[in-house]
């Protein structure tokens, strides 16, 4: 598929995505329903214009945001299997998160998203402290792997010896878009500012693939191009993580996805990226909520389930 | 035919509220003081605490976060209220079930809602209490306010006497210096329900003593056999929320034997749902029930 | 290295061992235990004392246990790291414990499996599934850094694959959440005699295996071309090496959980005081796991004493930082 196929296909699946949200959940309206939701007089005001919108614009903003933030890390470390999550960005949330719940349990659940900022960009900070500006982008991501093996390993311990918090902390830990409304949508907007700048830096990303040595000669200066990069690729993902907690999988396959579709350089997969992320996240919060109503199941559980097929047919076809 | 039960439940309160002839009231919840100004009829509940305190005084509820599972909801407070619709876990309630049933008061527990407080409020006025982290104590406190902001502290005050009466003369059947342990027992976990526990509260309000620990800042806690052991008490309540379940396991190895529960014969099942996620008046009553029935067995 | 000073290591290591596993058998007891309860127990036996029967019928077992998973878990590791040549190389770290609990969850959870395998059976093929994948995903990119970092990479994406659909599996069959991650945490703590006697034929098996496989593994760090010039079956020992791996991780996650981090650092530790030789330090791994799972079993009874903490979660707190030393130090 080219790009210029894909961009119409993906434009008009993520509408349909968006109407199906819109239309969909433990209990389905018409279109017209929806319709007249959007009017404060109509008795589904608050589910369409309150409950169901904001979720679809979350699930957008998060999905494009996770997405992008992957295809900058893949670019930068220059191997499909990296993502967000090797940069321990999102370990480093969750153990913020989860020490705020278990040391202050009493404490409102209104400032987790900080905390989970806080702790995510901090993560980044000690990775960046570890490894300094010179060490290569395999090492670093490596280095990020370990650090997340110790953030991980820190939630654990504190989950195992207070008990009590169990319940509250995992279930943040699994990401999901319940609850979340237009107050978090206006915290999570500001962020996405970083994104023209992301995108003006795909022809640069381009040279990286080249090489470094190429990359210098054709005017490029490879180190500071992956620090701005990355230092994109973690805000976004701190910003989006603090908000719904770690979704999964979603800054792993929704490149590798669009790169299958519209190839390797960055300026078409970039924008690309970002529909496919915005269109996989809200796929899965819509089986979420319609699977079994009126239970709600995790978004990050479903991304994971669409992932692990995904990886599977990825193998086969390596053959 | 829900919709019809629906509609007689509703004449049925009006008439009954009619009758009391209820206006303002304003009582202090969780999040500071809350007041409504018209006797709700159609009520969500979140947390099967505040399903218990509406059945006392013979309110139904339209709808309930009870995980998708009816049986949840303890067998006497199903009798009075009818049927109801699920809203989905109380972990995460479906906020437009909610909606959809147009409450007029939604009834929510801090320590689980407290994120959506503030859609909740859009839905319609939220009274927030503590519900998953309470005790004995606080449930009845907060059965008192639910009473009164329903319109019937009256006979929510003449419902909470009677059940004083009711623990008070079940206590004098039970034996006071006996330490009564419970706990729920998983495929691989038992979990204590300690002093600070809900069901820790009741066993004591019944005049029976709950093993001291010497670490008392968790409610539940997760118990080895060896554990279990340096706790050894008389009467071990098990709930099984599997079978076989741990304990079942523990009970071929010799060092069972060696508990004085075991070596007396004083180890008991319950109903885990009633004894671990059901709280409340008439929650409390069944397990002091189970507990005369176990304590006045031949 | 000379032998006589690999004798003296061994020694050595041997001695703490036993000190160790001593002190385990009575040290942060909730019910008190004296040091000459302990031989009393083993002496003379007197089936009326409660200090008695908890060191036969809890300590023994979870010692024997616990120091078996030790070395079973260092020598998978140290097999993999002679198999792949790469120091990052740890069933932890490969994706193989979490297929192994994933295997597990499936087998015990889905109604259509349920009592089709046995549940170890089913943690060596979901290890092994795993393992597979990331070798599979690991080698085919050739881009991006060395091999090293490549297969860690792959490790880490299988990994979380594979934690997430265990979660997933969990979180739908049991209502509350801590099973999922009593599930995902490795402890000792239930560790009994009937544990111990479904363990430890494999597990003495595969150790065994291991020490014929060392003549291979020092082949093998020539490189492979060398290898086969010298004669060695390169296939053959490869795929006897991956099947030892997956009997001892396999049988271990089915007797104690998933225990990670052990099978990164000991072979280090080991290189580290006797060298490089396969047929030297492997069992110097075999002694330093089996010591350091009866040292983090006994911290997990004093961290949060009463209560236990599981030994899992408490070797993750001491490997992760060692990781991110392994990294630190290595160029990649």
């Amino acid at each position: 598929m080219t790009a210029q196929r894909f961009f119409p296909i993906a434009v008009i699946t993520l509408l349909l995505l968006a109407l199906a949200n819109l239309m969909f959940g433990a209990v389905s309206l018409s279109v017209e329903e929806v319709w007249k939701g959007l009017y404060a007089s109509s008795e589904n005001h608050f589910t369409i214009y309150e409950y169901r919108l904001p979720r679809i614009f979350l699930a957008i903003l998060v999905g494009a945001g996770l997405a992008l933030s992957g295809a900058l890390v893949q670019g930068v470390i220059r191997n499909p299997l990296a993502s967000p999550d090797v940069l321990g960005v999102g370990h480093g949330a969750g153990l913020a998160a989860v020490c705020y719940m278990t040391f202050f349990s009493e404490a409102s659940t209104r400032w987790l998203p900080e905390v989970a900022l806080a702790g995510g960009i901090l993560a980044a900070l000690v990775l960046w402290y570890l490894c300094g500006a010179r060490s290569s982008a395999i090492k670093l991501a490596i280095t990020g792997v370990a650090l997340a093996a110790l953030w991980a390993s820190c939630i654990d311990f504190l989950m195992l010896t207070k008990p009590l918090e169990i319940n509250n902390a995992l279930l943040w830990l699994t990401g999901s878009l319940w609850g979340r409304g237009w107050a978090q949508l206006q915290a999570l907007l500001p962020w996405f500012v970083l994104i023209p700048l992301a995108l003006g830096l795909s022809k640069y990303l381009n040279l990286l693939d080249l090489g470094d040595d190429s990359a210098i000669s054709l005017g490029a200066r490879p180190q500071h191009l992956r620090l701005l990069a990355l230092a994109i690729a973690v805000a976004l993902t701190a910003a989006c993580v603090s908000i719904c907690g770690p979704i999964g999988f979603l800054g792993l396959v929704a490149p590798h996805l669009t790169r299958k579709l519209v190839g390797g350089r960055h300026q078409p997969l970039l924008p690309a990226t970002m529909l496919t992320g915005a269109c996989l996240l809200l796929a899965a919060d819509l089986a979420a909520r319609t699977l079994d109503p009126p239970i709600e199941l995790p978004a990050g559980i479903l991304t994971a389930i669409i992932g692990a097929p995904y990886f599977l047919w990825l193998l086969l076809r390596m053959k | 035919m829900l919709i019809s039960t629906f509609k007689q439940l509703g004449l049925l309160l009006c008439s009954v509220l009619l009758a009391t002839n209820v206006h303002a009231v304003t009582v202090e919840d969780s999040k500071g003081s809350f007041s409504l100004d018209y006797a709700p009829q159609r009520i969500v509940v979140l947390e099967f605490s505040f399903a218990d305190a509406l059945a006392a005084v013979g309110v139904a509820p339209v709808g309930i976060a009870d995980d998708k599972d009816k049986n949840r909801v303890l067998p006497e407070v199903r009798d009075i209220i009818g049927d109801w619709q699920s809203v989905g876990t109380r972990s995460q309630p479906s906020l437009e079930v909610i909606a959809s049933l147009k409450p007029d008061l939604i009834i929510a527990d801090i320590s689980r809602h407290e994120a959506v407080y503030d859609d909740l409020k859009k839905i319609a006025p939220t009274l927030i209490l503590p519900s998953r982290r309470e005790t004995y104590s606080d449930n009845l406190k907060a059965a008192a306010i639910i009473g009164k902001i329903v319109g019937k502290e009256q006979a929510m005050q003449e419902r909470l006497a009677l059940h004083r009466d009711k623990m008070a003369n079940m206590a004098k059947q039970l034996p006071s210096q006996a330490t009564v342990q419970f706990g729920v027992a998983r495929a691989d976990a038992l979990f204590l329900h300690t002093a600070d526990s809900y069901a820790g509260g009741v066993i004591q309000a019944l005049g029976m003593q709950t093993p001291q620990s010497d670490r008392d800042d968790s409610a539940y806690r997760q118990t080895s056999l060896e554990q279990l052991l340096a706790i050894n008490p008389n009467y071990f309540i098990v709930g099984h929320y599997t079978q076989p379940s741990i304990v079942d396991k523990w009970q071929s190895e010799p060092l069972w034997q060696v508990l004085q529960a075991v070596q007396n014969k004083h180890i008991y099942s319950v109903n885990p749902n009633v004894w671990s996620r059901c709280r409340g008046i008439m929650a409390a009553e069944h397990m002091a029930k189970d507990l005369l029935t176990i304590f006045n067995k031949p | 290295m000379t032998r006589p000073f690999y004798g003296l290591t061994i020694v050595l290591a041997a001695i703490l061992l036993l000190l160790l596993g001593w002190w385990n058998l009575f040290a942060w007891s909730v019910i008190p235990i004296q040091a000459q309860d302990v031989w009393l127990s083993l002496t003379h036996f007197d089936s009326q004392s409660i200090s008695h029967r908890i060191v036969q019928d809890l300590r023994l077992p979870r010692l024997l246990t616990a120091m078996f998973v030790g070395a079973c878990l260092a020598t998978a590791g140290t097999i993999m790291q002679g198999l792949t040549r790469n120091p990052l190389a740890a069933p932890s770290v490969l994706g193989i414990n979490a297929g192994a609990a994933l295997g597990m969850a499936l087998v015990s959870t889905l109604p259509i499996l349920y009592g089709a395998l046995s549940t170890s059976l089913a943690a060596m093929i979901g290890g092994g599934v795993a393992w597979l994948l990331v070798m599979l995903l690991g080698n085919s990119w050739r881009i991006g850094g060395n091999e090293h970092g490549r297969l860690v990479l792959a490790g880490v994406a299988i990994s979380a694959l594979c934690a997430a659909l265990t979660k997933a599996v969990v979180i739908m069959e049991e209502d509350q959440a801590a099973g999922v991650l009593t599930w995902l945490t490795g402890s000792l703590a239930d560790a009994r005699w009937q544990t111990w006697q479904h363990y430890w034929p494999f597990a003495l098996a595969g150790l065994f295996g291991a020490l014929l496989l060392t003549p291979s593994l020092n082949l093998l760090q020539l490189g492979e071309e060398h290898a086969r010039n010298l004669g060695a079956n390169l296939l053959r020992s490869k795929l006897f090496g991956s099947f030892l791996v997956l009997l001892l991780v396999g049988t271990t996650i089915s007797a104690v959980g998933s225990i990670g981090f052990i099978g990164l650092i000991v072979p280090h530790m080991a290189r580290l005081l006797v060298g490089q030789d396969f047929r030297i330090f492997l069992p110097v791994a075999m002694l330093l796991g089996a010591t350091l799972v009866t040292l983090a079993d006994t911290l997990s009874r004093a961290i949060s004493y009463p209560m236990e903490t599981p030994a899992g979660a408490i070797l993750a707190l001491i490997g992760a930082p060692f990781f991110i030393y392994l990294v630190r130090k290595r160029t990649l």
